[in-house]
């Protein structure tokens, strides 16, 4: 499903050059539900934007479902993102002038599909999550587990390959983060999602089947997930 | 959801910004459509009061210089002249130097052969003609200082150094200036006749036959002139009432300078907002291209955002000035021409109100056009970075 390919990534941090990740390699099978786990500032964050196709590596190849991520260019990764990757955010990022249900059929706005469908999709995703009783509700009205489940739907609502998820649980109470990390083990289990997560939290580890460890940019526990295939 | 349900809600996301930001443009649209309208409304009142076949002849030098009264009986046979009158400034004052009004000297006699669109009624003709003392007074003066048919009313000359009493005999109507003030040239000779006379005329009125002999008469007339004592220009009285609507055509450039100087305020105004609500939205804009939007849906949205706010600015702008002006041209017909003077015959013209809301749409459009494609050029993860 996902190869990464001797992968690295520099920032400019003012004259200072960081290597964000130095030469990773991993490969993550289709359907595995995978953390990405390490300390502040150990690539974990910018190795998924890699793999969600919203960065570009300086070195090495990012191959996702069999496309090579390299060789689109801006607008083609955005059509590519909104066909295969759903993405979840710590802070949840819902635009708050739109309603629960609103948010989630966002990004069916990039589909060919007429509004009723869209709107039925939508009332599924909210449905799955839990939360078809709030679809009319502003983000402001919700908890911050409501508003993660609002993030989930949109993410689920395009029957993505793979969903991306930074921090999910990290601004969530601990039921609220155990609650969430359920329903992603639960869309892993039974809609076969693979899911690709950064975590600080280690209860998080009960949940997924793989472990990936980095620090200071370097891959050093591959979780037994191995090489990338060539 | 919907795109414009989508460019709605972003809209109304601060109500009261948008609506004060909306209202700048349509006070904008408002002045500029006001502004607009004046070119087009001076060449209406030019064609209201302009008759096609009355002809003014006045001195060569300027209408200040006194043309020989024997010039008066030397048009009067020229062929396809049907009729001849004057209007000899008599520049008098009503009580105190502020109350001026234009009175002149004319012939009683002619006055229904030059100015028949005037409607001055039978009865107050003859008592024009048959009251050596008798004056013909415009609405407007009338009303402006409370005079009555048969008050009689002294006006102090500043021209001539003379005094005359004058017995209001009726009214002036029509295509008439509201606020002129006619008398008999007979009754300005008599009193001038002790001071040694005054045998001069200021402008001499002339009425063509027809509209196809108006060319014709006014090549005689500067020929019959020609290198005379006081050589004369003859113009058509639209040429005329131009020439001095032409001393505010200075005026209307600076006013027409200053309407646009005002569109141009306001569009750096409403970029300024529009840059402000984008700015405020990028990480938003960076959720939306995360979740596979592209940059021309993007900059489509964000930019009919700041066109839609135009568009209803224009709309609300132009309407205002449309209503205005239409109460005052109502107000003007139904009896306040005085207090509106010009105001009231004022009509903004359809062509102008689409010109005020395309200026409006082109504001709203240039307004977010910098700040929309700075919006839609948001690089994804440095905006990112910013909401962790």
């Amino acid at each position: 499903m996902i190869d990464v390919r001797n992968v690295s990534r520099l920032y400019h941090r003012g004259v200072d050059l960081v290597h964000a990740l130095e030469h990773v390699t991993l490969h993550v099978p289709a359907g595995r539900f995978v953390a990405l786990m390490g300390p502040s500032g150990s690539g974990k964050s910018t190795l998924l934007h890699l793999v969600a196709g919203l960065d570009r590596p300086d070195g090495g190849e990012v191959v996702v479902a069999g496309q090579a991520l390299s060789e689109l260019d801006e607008d083609g990764l955005a059509g590519w993102r909104a066909r295969h990757v759903g993405l979840i955010f710590q802070f949840y990022n819902l635009l708050p002038v739109l309603t629960a249900i609103e948010n989630v059929e966002l990004p069916l706005l990039l589909t060919s599909l007429g509004r009723g469908e869209r709107r039925e999709r939508a009332e599924l995703a909210l449905r799955a999550v839990g939360l078809a009783h709030r679809a009319h509700h502003r983000p402001q009205q919700l908890s911050g587990g409501e508003q993660q489940r609002v993030a989930i739907a949109r993410a689920i609502v395009t029957d993505p390959d793979l969903l991306v998820a930074d921090e999910p649980t990290g601004d969530l109470d601990a039921k609220s983060a155990e609650d969430i990390l359920t329903l992603l083990q639960e869309l892993n289990r039974a809609f076969d999602k693979t899911i690709v997560m950064v975590t600080h939290d280690p209860r998080a580890e009960r949940w997924v089947d793989t472990v990936v460890r980095l620090d200071k940019g370097v891959l050093v526990d591959d979780g037994g997930l191995g090489r990338a295939t060539a | 959801m919907t795109y414009p349900r989508l460019v709605a809600r972003n809209l109304m996301r601060h109500p009261l910004r948008t609506i004060l930001t909306t209202l700048s443009i349509a006070l904008s649209i408002f002045l500029v459509c006001a502004v607009l309208t004046l070119p087009s409304a001076l060449d209406a009142i030019m064609e209201r009061a302009a008759s096609n076949v009355r002809i003014a002849v006045h001195h060569k030098a300027g209408f200040t210089y006194w043309l020989p009264g024997a010039y008066m009986h030397k048009v009067r046979n020229l062929p396809g002249v049907i009729g001849v009158n004057e209007y000899s400034w008599f520049g008098g004052v009503y009580d105190e130097p502020k109350n001026m009004f234009p009175n002149f000297a004319v012939d009683p006699e002619t006055v229904e052969q030059v100015w028949p669109d005037y409607h001055i009624a039978p009865e107050a003709l003859a008592r024009f003609k048959r009251i050596r003392n008798g004056a013909l007074v415009g609405d407007d003066t009338m009303r402006k200082f409370g005079w009555r048919i048969g008050q009689n009313v002294t006006l102090k000359g500043t021209i001539f150094p003379i005094e005359l009493t004058f017995e209001i005999v009726g009214t002036i109507g029509g295509m008439a200036n509201p606020t002129m003030f006619w008398f008999s040239r007979k009754y300005l000779d008599e009193a001038m006749e002790s001071r040694g006379g005054f045998n001069r005329v200021g402008m001499i009125w002339l009425r063509a036959a027809s509209p196809e002999q108006v060319d014709g008469i006014v090549a005689q007339v500067d020929a019959l002139f020609r290198n005379s004592e006081a050589e004369v220009a003859a113009e058509t009285e639209k040429a005329f009432i131009g020439s001095f609507m032409a001393t505010f055509q200075g005026l209307l450039r600076v006013i027409l300078l200053v309407g646009f100087l005002v569109v141009g305020a306001v569009v750096l105004i409403a970029a300024n907002t529009s840059a402000m609500g984008i700015r405020e939205r990028i990480p938003e804009i960076a959720i939306l291209k995360s979740l596979g939007f592209r940059r021309g849906p993007i900059l489509a949205a964000l930019l009919a955002e700041s066109s839609l706010q135009g568009l209803v600015g224009g709309l609300l702008g132009a309407g205002a000035a449309y209503a205005i002006l239409e109460a005052l041209r109502v107000a003007g017909k139904t009896g306040f021409t005085g207090v509106l003077g010009p105001l009231g015959g004022f009509r903004m013209s359809p062509g102008v109100a689409a010109e005020g809301v395309a200026v409006a749409l082109v504001v709203g459009f240039v307004a977010g056009l910098v700040p929309a494609w700075n919006g839609a050029r948001t690089n994804v993860i440095e905006a990112l970075r910013r909401l962790f």
